[in-house]
């Protein structure tokens, strides 16, 4: 920035626009952060304002549920917990043969992280309350298989002194695959039938 | 080793104890104890005959009595030996070994919930394999199975 030498020195790009010194390019001459930060704390009131008024109009099971739910069924997150031997054929489901992935379907580490508990196995006693822990620690909405014989009423343990007759003893559950084990086409057809549920709810 | 080997070592430190010293397929031996001196057949056997490792603890269900059976290991003769006494059906209470053998303390809490042996001084006597407040003992011969309804309320406690 350069002046004559009897004009004063400018000290901010108002005053120099202001002295001749700098050509007018803004009005007003505002730093190019300052304008998005504006920006951004002017868009997001009016778009929440504007979303309330559309949710108002339109209703909000109209309007958001069904994007909530189309993201929901096609990206169900197991839990990975394995009980029995159904977990074998929960894994092979996963591996390159046939590929679970392809529905969206990802098994996660942590109950935190999941939508869908998939109870693959003999539940005793003994760790029926460990099942409740994991289920109320997954967020809603949330969805529970029953995979196999054992879990959805005991199998062959059923009269056994240490087996749950059936995890719905112990949460809900929306479906139920027979088969002892179930094959993984089985455990595909259990998590497409979740999906047809999902997609048929009323709210 | 052989069972008189077992028998004359025995002889002196738990003679009045031990009831009898058969042989047994496979193993060094079998000693047939009282209860009183469990103890004492334990520590000669660790210290005097060199079973240092327990290998399992069990117990059997007899209807009149019950049999608490110890599997013990030795090192030095590449043998095991078969401790097992008797307690009444009415009085199943025995001393822990897991002074003697720390490994004894699991296998005595199995013990203990799957036959009823009531094992003294044992140092942390709580279920293992059934959930904490489980109100029977499965492997006993009076225990029925149950009907699921049944056993739910029994066995439910979460």
């Amino acid at each position: 920035m350069s002046g004559t030498p009897e004009a004063p020195q400018a000290r901010t790009a108002a005053e120099a626009v202001a002295s001749g010194a700098l050509p007018m390019v803004h009005e007003p001459a505002v730093p190019f952060v300052e304008i998005e930060t504006l920006r951004a704390r002017e868009f997001l009131p009016a778009a929440k304002e504007a979303l309330r008024d559309l949710i108002a109009e339109q209703g909000q099971t109209k309007l958001v549920r069904p994007v909530f739910n189309w993201a929901g069924r096609n990206s169900l997150f197991p839990l990975h917990w394995g009980l029995a031997c159904c977990a074998i054929e929960f894994a092979a489901g996963f591996g390159a043969r046939w590929d679970a992935e392809r529905f969206g379907v990802v098994p996660r580490s942590s109950p935190r992280q999941c939508d869908l508990l998939i109870v693959n196995g003999t539940v005793t006693w003994k760790v029926a309350h460990k099942l409740i822990t994991l289920y109320e620690q997954m967020p809603e909405p949330k969805w529970v298989i029953a995979m196999g014989n054992c879990a959805t009423g005991g199998g062959p343990f059923r009269t056994a002194y240490s087996v749950v007759p059936g995890v719905d003893k112990l949460v809900p559950v929306d479906v139920y695959i027979a088969g002892c084990p179930p094959r993984p086409e089985a455990m595909l057809d259990g998590i497409l039938r979740l999906e047809q549920l999902i997609r048929e709810r009323k709210e | 080793m052989q069972p008189e080997d077992l028998r004359r070592a025995l002889a002196a430190r738990a003679g009045a104890g031990v009831l009898a010293v058969d042989a047994f397929p496979g193993m060094a031996g079998q000693v047939r104890f009282v209860r009183e001196s469990a103890l004492e057949v334990f520590r000669t056997a660790r210290d005097e005959l060199g079973f240092g490792h327990l290998a399992m603890v069990g117990a059997i269900d007899w209807v009149d009595r019950r049999e608490v059976f110890y599997v013990v290991w030795s090192d030095a003769a590449k043998q095991y030996a078969l401790l097992s006494t008797d307690v009444p059906a009415a009085d199943p209470r025995i001393e822990t070994a897991s002074a003697v053998w720390p490994s004894a303390n699991w296998h005595e809490r199995e013990a203990w919930e799957m036959v009823g042996i009531n094992f003294d001084h044992h140092p942390d006597l709580r279920h293992l394999l059934t959930p904490d407040g489980y109100a029977f003992h499965p492997l006993l011969r009076s225990f029925k199975l149950h009907e699921p309804e049944e056993l739910e309320v029994k066995a439910r406690h979460v």
